[in-house]
């Protein structure tokens, strides 16, 4: 069995009309035994900047660790905020440092730009290659099943309702197929100057 | 039982009984003692000029070059010893380049100044090495902004409108204190540097034996043979 | 195979362990004792290959009793935590990592809450109501799932406790015939529950 699937987890990210949307379940398993629910795999960078980090659990938690670590010797030193393209090279950077003994993540970074508001979104594997699309990204172990949901349901310019809407009913319906993740799930719509955090349910089993 | 080289590479900048670190005081003599650099930042950017005098007519004064880009939007001049300069050139790019490697673009013109200036400070407190014998002006534009900074052999970095540094810097200062403004434009910036060098300069002030260096929206380019010649003609 | 419980109620937690120390296929002691106190309130219980268990209890519990001494207090719970989870994940990522499953109870007499931290050989981290390590987890998370509640006193919370040692007595092949219980509370850390908190698992098996 895969190493990036001894925890289970996963994480979707949409681009919404100056919205973005982040989600992810909230189980925490060991290969199919489900041990916690109420895990945290998404992250706060800065006001309107998220990362999730689904893979190995033990190294969502160092590599979210780490990079706060960074991000905050960069706001520290700069005296400013990381924006999402920095963040997005900050992440790359830091798994292809690890190039031949890798951090088991696949990270999503989702924000707007602080100054011109843009949305933006991005994807890496787990040493680093960035992914921008211009519509979603996912990540975690029903990739695939969320793929196919994104690909059914996401239009463009939808407004942050909608795009709540889109992006729970892909995670919900992707991880209802995964025996590996689930147990609800974290949404966040970050908007211009406001951040919305929701639960939602999933079959919880 | 340490090695010869490990019992003489403690720092040679050491505290002088009253306070001062003569090593930097030296080094900022032999700064005082350097050809002549002027720098002024005008509204739509900045202007950096320096002399460089020929000590022999059979001298080539168009193949090396004492203003240099560090990035395209930063760059940077000197007065002091010129080896000294080029290794803290060398240091700048690479700052520049593995800022831009690590955060995908491009280095603000400040944080550049504040790595370079680390650097001289770790050379005054680290064993067996000397001060740089140079203070550098760094000028850049970003965020619709131009910087002007200098730095000196001691890690110390001011941002300055106009600045003299080298011989005759003093009275350098008190013609840029006058004739500055704080609406100066980059044309009249450029008139203004090339009298202040004028000042002080001893002889003829030719294409060859001077230099000009300009930041803008645009970037950072040293004026050619030609460009300078112009604003000589206009000015003399 | 070795198997340890935890469960955090509302002003303590209790934490089980068998007392098997196995070589392979040979036990070779009884009475094995696998939990280490890191103070007066923070309790650590540790499973896994054989030196690194106590290696890594060790050296976590000198250095959280010299954090007391360097600065005349101590760290909470979650620090204590987060300070064991940074070593094992630096030590996972080395040439010599450290296996062992740890459960980390405490009592935080700053903010007066009870917690109870599970983690992994991979370091993985998470703070729990109920939680257990080894082949014990399939058997008893579903019981604790069943009968948990927060508020339930420290005698109720033995008695769930006892479901699930007697239902890995009952069903699990492994022969783990005495547990060790451990509270951990305002007052501090004391083994618990009649014969010196030793639970004779087989008995309950029995008797349920």
């Amino acid at each position: 069995m895969s190493i990036m699937a001894y925890n289970g987890g996963a994480v979707v990210a949409m681009k919404g009309k100056d919205c973005v949307a982040i989600a992810a379940d909230r189980r925490f398993g060991v290969q199919l035994q489900t041990i916690g629910f109420d895990a945290e795999r998404i992250f706060r960078v800065s006001d309107s900047l998220f990362v999730g980090i689904p893979g190995l659990a033990t190294d969502t938690q160092t590599v979210h660790e780490r990079l706060r670590f960074r991000t905050n010797m960069y706001e520290l030193r700069e005296n400013r905020k990381v924006t999402p393209k920095v963040l997005s090279s900050m992440v790359s950077n830091f798994l292809y440092e690890h190039r031949f003994g890798p951090y088991f993540v696949e990270p999503v970074v989702a924000g707007l730009d602080p100054k011109t508001h843009v949305p933006y979104l991005c994807a890496f594997d787990l040493i680093g290659c960035p992914n921008e699309p211009e519509d979603f990204v996912v990540s975690g172990t029903c990739e695939e099943q969320l793929y196919g949901m994104c690909e059914s349901l996401w239009k463009p310019d939808l407004s942050p309702e909608d795009l709540f809407e889109t992006i729970s009913q892909a995670l919900v319906n992707a991880c209802d197929r995964d025996a590996i993740s689930g147990w609800g799930a974290k949404v966040y719509i970050i908007e211009k100057d406001k951040v919305t955090v929701k639960s939602v349910r999933t079959r919880m089993d | 039982m340490a090695s010869a080289s490990e019992r003489y590479s403690f720092s040679l900048t050491t505290f002088s009984p009253s306070g001062k670190l003569v090593q930097i005081e030296y080094a900022l003599a032999a700064v005082a003692s350097g050809a002549p650099t002027i720098g002024i930042k005008a509204t739509n950017g900045v202007v950096l000029a320096s002399e460089k005098k020929h000590k022999s007519l059979l001298y080539d004064g168009t193949s090396v070059w004492k203003i240099e880009s560090i990035n395209p939007y930063i760059g940077m001049c000197y007065s002091g010893m010129g080896p000294d300069y080029r290794l803290l050139v060398k240091t700048a790019r690479k700052a520049a380049q593995s800022y831009e490697l690590m955060y995908g673009e491009r280095i603000p013109t400040v944080q550049l100044v504040q790595r370079v200036a680390s650097v001289m400070q770790e050379y005054t407190q680290s064993g067996g090495v000397r001060p740089f014998g140079v203070s550098l002006l760094i000028c850049g534009w970003d965020d619709d902004k131009p910087y002007l900074l200098q730095c000196d052999p001691s890690g110390a970095y001011f941002p300055w409108k106009a600045t003299a540094m080298g011989k005759n810097f003093i009275s350098g200062k008190t013609f840029l204190e006058k004739r500055y403004k704080d609406d100066i434009e980059l044309e009249d910036a450029i008139h203004t540097a090339i009298l202040a060098l004028k000042e002080s300069f001893e002889g003829q002030m030719t294409p060859e034996n001077i230099e000009l260096g300009i930041v803008t929206k645009d970037g950072f380019r040293r004026l050619n043979v030609g460009e300078v010649k112009d604003y000589l003609a206009n000015v003399l | 195979m070795e198997c340890l419980i935890g469960i955090r109620f509302k002003d303590y937690v209790l934490l089980a362990a068998d007392r098997i120390d196995a070589r392979s296929i040979v036990v070779m002691k009884h009475d094995e004792e696998k939990f280490v106190s890191l103070s007066d309130n923070l309790l650590m219980a540790v499973t896994g290959e054989a030196g690194d268990t106590a290696q890594f209890s060790e050296y976590i519990a000198k250095n959280v009793q010299l954090y007391k001494m360097r600065n005349d207090y101590e760290l909470s719970p979650t620090a204590a935590a987060h300070f064991t989870r940074r070593n094992l994940a630096e030590y996972l990522r080395s040439r010599s990592p450290y296996q062992c499953n740890l459960l980390l109870a405490g009592y935080d007499k700053g903010t007066n809450t009870s917690h109870l931290f599970y983690m992994d050989y991979l370091a993985t981290l998470v703070e729990l109501p109920y939680c257990a390590h080894g082949y014990g987890g399939y058997f008893t998370l579903s019981t604790m799932d069943a009968y948990y509640k927060e508020d339930l006193t420290p005698e109720e919370g033995l008695a769930l406790l006892k479901k699930c040692i007697a239902e890995i007595s009952k069903r699990l092949i492994v022969n783990l015939p005495t547990f060790q219980v451990k509270i951990v509370d305002k007052d501090g850390i004391r083994n618990f529950g009649e014969n010196d908190g030793i639970v004779e698992a087989r008995k309950l098996a029995n008797s349920s």
